[in-house]
């Protein structure tokens, strides 16, 4: 079967030549959940980036992303755009119209719909992430959480297949982090988060990869991985709370 | 917050201007525009005497505080008092001079009260209805979004800055507020590229 994901040996630097990606292989299977951990400055941002083509500005031959088997090039960049939804870190990036519903509507828009329809799916996005009669708010009176879900809905209208989620909870307290625990589980799509919040991954991912500096230091079951202290603390992570009386190596 | 009062409050007072269609309320403040603008004087007089009464009833039913129409008056004659005292310097310059005010006074309050009294989103919608390029609706669109994010950018800032501040002075503090000023622009140009990051992903081209 052809994964949702597969990323083979990709290199990427910014303009200060300064190495983010050096050499990332893994594939991510459809319906998959994968976390992305690893300490700032890994590479996170910079790969998530990759995925749905936001990065390289300038694609090269032989496009190292594939999104269910095809290459991620200049071509294929609006199906990509259509596929892989991105959540970005801070919300106020991503709601960028005066009111909810245009925001929400800006995906359809786009990629064309008519005005029925698009009304149609701006409710239904809205009920998705249980904010029914948000359509007039306007973006800088919701709370976080508020406008975390509004980008989310913005995402869903979309339609994607593929969900890229960029430090979710990382402004949220622990009641919206519930939610959004919540509603993740209920999507059934292919899901890659990246996160330090290491108690959601082991919430929702059953496969972790570990970056840093810029490669995949490991790639595996996530109870395996984030129980290992040593392995966690080595790369500026630490083990999580739920899972501190858990041996690495089964027993427990 | 304090400034996002000042620009957004009272627009979700509920009265008979406020619940009035933009689109009829858009058109009789462009009407009331071009009558000021195009009414000869002295002969005109009247009729600016009758748009003068007409603001002012508008202004009683829309509820808006009379301070508040005051000040924003005040904030924006400055501009139109800096092209007008021009005029002074002309023969028979008062009369234009005094023309002049009186017409643009008549507009600016004219637009003072349909965007206090209107949702910014709603007076979009109407723009773009009637044929303003989308790329400017959406320029416009941008900025009254992202005005209020860089107001609390600002403030954030100028509050750290405060709080590490040990002698108060006024060179100090205009040198403080040029920093914050300079470090606005950086992180307005990071952001600007961030969201339209956000726009390619979700199809915008």
């Amino acid at each position: 079967m052809t994964p949702a994901i597969e990323v083979r040996n990709l290199r990427f630097s910014y303009h200060d030549q300064k190495t983010a990606l050096d050499g990332v292989s893994f594939s991510v299977a459809e319906g998959e959940c994968v976390a992305l951990v690893g300490p700032n400055g890994a590479g996170k941002s910079t790969l998530l980036q990759h995925l749905n083509g936001l990065l390289p500005e300038k694609f090269g031959p032989d496009p190292a992303v594939a999104i269910f088997g095809r290459p991620v090039s200049v071509e294929s960049l609006e199906e990509t755009h259509r596929k892989v939804g991105f959540l970005f870190q801070d919300s106020d990036d991503q709601l960028f119209c005066p009111t909810v519903y245009e925001d929400v509507a800006f995906g359809p828009q786009q990629f064309g719909g008519d005005g029925r329809e698009i009304s149609r799916i701006v409710r239904e996005s809205l009920a998705k992430v249980g904010l029914e009669g948000f359509a007039d708010r306007i973006p800088h009176h919701l709370s976080a959480g508020e406008k975390q879900r509004v980008c989310l809905a913005g995402i869903l209208a979309c339609e994607p297949s593929i969900l890229v989620l960029d430090e979710p909870t990382s402004d949220l307290d622990p009641r919206s982090k519930r939610g959004l625990v919540a509603l993740l589980k209920s999507l059934p799509v292919t899901k890659v988060i990246a996160s330090h919040d290491l108690e959601l991954v082991v919430q929702l991912c059953p496969r972790t990869i570990l970056l840093d500096g810029g490669r995949v230091v490991a790639d595996g079951a996530t109870m395996r991985l984030l129980a290992d202290e040593e392995l966690m603390l080595r790369h500026g992570l630490e083990k999580p709370h739920s899972l501190q009386h858990l041996h690495p190596h089964g027993g427990g | 917050m304090a400034l996002h009062d000042l620009i957004d409050h009272y627009r979700r007072v509920d009265s008979p201007i406020h619940r009035l269609r933009t689109g009829p309320k858009f058109t009789a403040a462009l009407v009331v525009v071009a009558v000021a603008v195009a009414v000869p004087l002295p002969a005109g007089w009247p009729w600016l005497g009758l748009l003068a009464a007409a603001l002012v009833i508008a202004a009683g039913f829309s509820q808006l505080p009379p301070s508040f129409l005051v000040r924003r008056l005040l904030l924006l004659e400055p501009f139109v008092l800096g092209a007008a005292v021009l005029a002074l310097f002309r023969p028979h310059g008062l009369s234009v001079f005094v023309s002049l005010l009186a017409r643009s006074t008549l507009c600016l309050l004219a637009m003072i009260l349909l965007s206090a009294t209107t949702p910014f989103a709603s007076l979009l919608r109407t723009i773009r209805d009637i044929g303003v390029p989308k790329i400017l609706v959406s320029v416009l669109a941008l900025m009254y979004r992202y005005l209020f994010v860089m107001i609390d950018e600002a403030d954030r800032m100028r509050r750290a800055r405060s709080s590490r501040t040990f002698k108060a002075g006024r060179a100090r503090s205009w040198g403080a507020s040029s920093g914050i000023i300079g470090q606005l622009f950086v992180r307005s140009a990071g952001r600007a590229e961030r969201v339209y990051g956000a726009m390619c992903a979700r199809g915008w081209r």
